[in-house]
């Protein structure tokens, strides 16, 4: 018996629940789609202790699959050299021989070790009790969200679950009436009934976080929703606040519940029936489900004989081991030569005045545009975080609603609006009615199709115009899209509008926004030599019928489109204020340069130049001239981009990504960041002229302008670490995709507009759709750990790296492997997880075997 | 402490904490039914993990925060066995001291 003050074993419980959600990542709405590390939460271990700690809890595999390595090796993406530079340096040395002598890969296990009371008993009696909690539990989640389940005010999941479950006729039919009842009697509130639920299954002290992780590894889906719920959320979030506590007393009740029941048998048999009947009990614990989304298994092709003996005296976690360092190192060191390469060639540098400069985010997306557009004329780029520094909340023209465009690690700091021009009220006006009228249409509709009867009268009335509406999409999507964008024009016409950056309409004071645009200009490197156009380039993705769509928008972002940040950043740094203070601060923006802001369609590859009304008629032809040049360079990245596309629109047809886009049954409009690999913060010097196959994060940064570090202190505890949650979440849904992505696309329901379940219920997926990474059977993706690369003094880099904890668990615990020299004339250096800097040398050249690059 | 001076004794506990596990300890503090709490963003300083920086541009979450509240010693025990629990396993600091208010009732 529990000796404890209950408020003590309270607040002890809610510390336990802290430490072991740590095994889940949290799960942003669909409405702002966030990639983020899923083991984000155990970085204090390093990677590999952090991928065991998730195999026995979570029950994933951790590493890429036998499969990809067995492809990989026969398509030369990895070869002999790789794995034997491997097995030469410390990674495997020191582990123990196996029996073993097969020349396979051989993957982790995928049966987490960590068990419920429920799982346990199923282990040990046969019985499914563990997935009938799974079931039920999921069932309230998603009623809960969809606001089915009554919440009151302050009353949360827990109390809303407690009112209803006693009425609930599964409940009786898996517990009997005494035990529904007995489910809602557990406790007063979620803490108390967590505790007494432990009472009843006998779970000691020390017990209690690997129990709580383990149940909320059961579904990281409804778990990952209650973290962000719970830690992440703004605290007056709109929606059922669905939070860890309350989730896991609801698991526990049932569990504690059931448990009991089956050790008296006849009840426990009632609920077998049950299970049995059509639409019961499935297990939704993915780790259970067959292993249908994986590519087959296939033997590695034959190995150098001194390789393959070595592997074979490794632990099958080693050889996973080898294989990923192998397989990453193979990049590291096509990555690293072609940029040496690079330092060679005439760099043709001309000290002339650009036509025009153009930041585009780091996004891996913006750097075949880049390299296009860089081609088509006088034209300089950089790269830069696509919020352009501005953490802000913005309120579109008559929006009853704001979005956060920043980042997830940073809240805004200001609100900033937009509305017409002085003059254009009247037009924005007329807008608004027309858009009002618009969303009374839709909302009417959408009320009709959900209502009881209403959906047969819907069907007769709108039959007539739905069905060629559906022909129109299936069979000319784009001409479909166009017409409806002409019949929106008409409803509501476009007005012209500005992002109000004037401290007296609310925004931030005009200290504020020099702060702002100072470390902008500072961290980018562009603090002198303006051309006398600068466009700002946010990045969006037009899709159509895609609960995903806002994973394809900008992550810098909060997973919103970034041109309204570009607009707001090109209207701060276009204000006298703003370039009197930085003159102050020693930037000296010439007065005949615009800001411009612009935003690529990254589904089209499209650039719109936005506000084309503000710009001044002195600088209109060369907007006119970027323009042009933006389109020809969209066509040839769009073009690029094509070649790497598989399949067509819905009959077949092989598109035009601008196709794909418009295609309501198109499942991968664009591949999004697929493939991403490196994230690059150097001049660009470095990189240009180099085709780097949209891989690579690229951040502009010189380090003659940041003598004290802070610059490359912000990229590298921000920027990069967005890269390296973006990086995670294809890693990790690749290798893992049972557990750890989103599934399949074509199976997916919306649930509550916050996520997805496969078909009718069950967990809510986590991680990105399968359609995003795989190709088929085989993977699209390459899943590796981000490859940073930097050029900047190695001092400087380690100074960073020692005041900022996060850093160090990164780079030491080998999350993120980090490559850097001083300059161009210096050699690359790896950095090694106990802070030494050894000289690279590529595998190919230590061993003379050749190698290329896949 | 002079007692012509008309003050209560209550406790006093300081945390320092990465600006992540900010909302678990105030939670914390809610559970055992403190009345309030203040807390200072972006603090430096160096400790038994290191180093760390201070304001940090665009990640808040990185960022250390300095939390303290004011509460009655026999509520104290509770949160410091949950503070306990918690930066068991997580880079924080705890500091527990006397301390003496003029307007308990704003504490219980």
């Amino acid at each position: 018996m529990n000796s404890e003050e209950p408020v003590t074993s309270r607040a002890r419980l809610l510390a336990q629940v802290e430490e072991a959600a740590r095994v889940i990542g949290p799960l942003w709405p669909l409405s702002t789609f966030i990639a983020v590390n899923p083991l984000w939460d155990l970085r204090h271990m390093s990677f590999h202790d952090a991928v065991e700690h998730a195999v026995q809890v979570l029950g994933i595999g951790g590493y890429p699959s036998p499969a990809l390595f067995a492809e990989a090796y026969a398509d030369r993406r990895v070869v002999g050299a790789d794995l034997r530079a491997v097995l030469d340096s410390h990674v495997a040395s020191g582990h123990g021989a196996s029996t073993s002598t097969e020349p396979e890969v051989r993957p982790s296990s995928k049966t987490p070790r960590v068990r419920t009371a429920a799982e346990r008993h199923d282990d040990l009696f046969g019985t499914q009790i563990a997935a009938t909690v799974d079931r039920e539990v999921a069932k309230w989640c998603a009623a809960y969200v969809t606001g089915i389940l009554p919440d009151e005010p302050a009353g949360g999941f827990y109390a809303a679950w407690c009112d209803v479950v006693v009425f609930d006729p599964a409940s009786r039919a898996i517990a009997g009436s005494a035990g529904r009842k007995r489910l809602a009697e557990m406790g007063a509130d979620p803490e108390d009934a967590i505790l007494a639920c432990f009472e009843l299954l006998d779970v000691a002290d020390d017990e209690r976080v690997p129990e709580l992780a383990r149940h909320l590894a059961r579904m990281p889906g409804w778990a990952g929703h209650a973290k962000w719920r719970s830690r992440w959320a703004a605290a007056g979030h709109r929606g059922a606040a669905l939070h860890l506590v309350d989730y896991l007393a609801v698991r526990l009740c049932y569990e504690a519940v059931l448990v009991r029941i089956a050790t008296s048998g006849d009840l426990w048999r009632r609920a077998q029936e049950h299970d049995r009947l059509p639409g019961g009990s499935k297990s939704t614990n993915h780790a259970a489900q067959d292993d249908e989304t994986r590519p087959g298994r296939r033997a590695v092709g034959r190995l150098p004989d001194d390789v393959e003996k070595r592997l074979s005296r490794l632990e099958a976690t080693d050889v996973a081991r080898v294989w990923l360092a192998a397989y990453e190192g193979h990049y590291r060191d096509w990555l690293l030569a072609t940029l040496e390469r690079r330092d060679g060639a005439a760099l043709g540098t001309s000290r002339a005045r650009p036509e025009a400069q153009a930041v585009f985010c780091i996004d891996v997306r913006s750097e075949g545009l880049r390299r296009h557009l860089e081609d088509s004329g006088r034209y300089e780029t950089l790269g830069f975080a696509g919020f352009f520094a501005l953490p802000v909340r913005y309120r579109g023209w008559g929006a009853a609603e704001t979005v956060d465009l920043c980042p997830v690690l940073v809240r805004p700091s200001t609100e900033i609006a937009e509305r017409p021009v002085t003059g254009s009220r009247q037009a924005g006006d007329r807008q608004l009615v027309g858009r009002q009228a618009v969303a009374a249409a839709r909302s009417a509709f959408d009320s009709s199709r959900k209502g009881a009867l209403s959906p047969f009268i819907l069907a007769e009335a709108s039959g007539f115009f739905a069905a060629p509406i559906a022909v129109a999409k299936t069979l000319f999507p784009a001409r479909y899209q166009s017409l409806r964008h002409w019949a929106r024009r008409m409803l509501a016409p476009p007005c012209a509008t500005v992002v109000d950056a004037d401290p007296a309409a609310g925004a931030m004071s005009d200290e504020e926004q020099a702060l702002f645009a100072e470390a902008a200009l500072t961290t980018m490197g562009l603090t002198r030599d303006f051309a006398s156009v600068v466009l700002l380039c946010g990045h969006g993705s037009t899709t159509e019928n895609n609960p995903y769509a806002s994973s394809l928008d900008c992550g810098a972002c909060g997973g919103n489109r970034g041109g309204p940040s570009a607009r707001a950043a090109a209207a701060i740094l276009n204000r006298q204020a703003t370039r009197h203070l930085l003159a102050e601060r020693g930037i000296v923006v010439p007065e005949d340069t615009v800001f411009v802001a612009g935003e690529h369609d990254t589904a089209t590859d499209t650039v719109t130049v936005l506000d084309a009304h503000l710009v001044p008629p002195g600088h209109r032809d060369t907007v006119v001239a970027l323009q042009s040049a933006l389109d020809r360079a969209g066509a040839a990245t769009a073009a690029e981009r094509l070649s790497r596309l598989p399949g067509g629109d819905s009959l077949g047809h092989a598109t035009l990504p601008r196709g794909r886009a418009a295609d309501w049954a198109q499942v991968r409009p664009e591949w999004g960041l697929a493939r991403n690999a490196a994230f690059i913060v150097a001049p660009r010097t470095v990189t240009a002229g180099v085709d780097l196959g949209c891989r690579c994060f690229l951040h502009s940064y010189d380090a003659g302008i940041d003598a004290d570090g802070v610059a490359l202190e912000t990229i590298l505890t921000a920027p990069m670490v967005v890269a390296h949650w973006i990086n995670a979440q294809y890693y990790f849904s690749t290798v893992d995709p049972d557990v750890l992505s989103a599934g399949d696309k074509t199976a997916h329901n919306i649930v509550g507009g916050i996520g997805v379940v496969q078909g009718a219920g069950g967990d809510l997926r986590a991680g990105l759709p399968l359609q995003s990474i795989f190709d088929g059977d085989s993977a699209y993706h390459e899943p590796m750990r981000l490859l940073v690369v930097v050029q900047a003094p190695l001092s400087l880099l380690d100074g960073v790296v020692a005041r900022n904890p996060v850093l160090r668990e990164l780079f030491d615990g080998q999350w993120v492997h980090l490559a850097a020299r001083e300059d161009e004339s210096d050699d690359w250096k790896i950095r090694q997880p106990d802070g030494s800097w050894e000289r690279w040398t590529p595998a190919a050249t230590r061993t003379k075997e050749a190698s290329a690059h896949g | 402490m002079d007692e012509t001076w008309g003050l209560t004794q209550m406790t006093r506990v300081e945390v320092v904490v990465n600006g992540e596990d900010v909302a678990v300890v105030t939670e914390l503090f809610s559970e055992v039914g403190a009345k309030g709490f203040t807390a200072f963003s972006n603090v430096s300083g160096l400790g038994h993990s290191g180093l760390h920086q201070g304001r940090l541009l665009f990640n808040e979450r990185s960022a250390l925060t300095f939390l303290t509240v004011v509460l009655p010693a026999e509520r104290a025990g509770a949160l410091l066995e949950g503070l306990r629990d918690l930066l068991e396993e997580r880079s924080g600091v705890m500091l527990v001291s006397d301390t003496w208010v003029s307007r308990p009732e704003y504490f219980r």
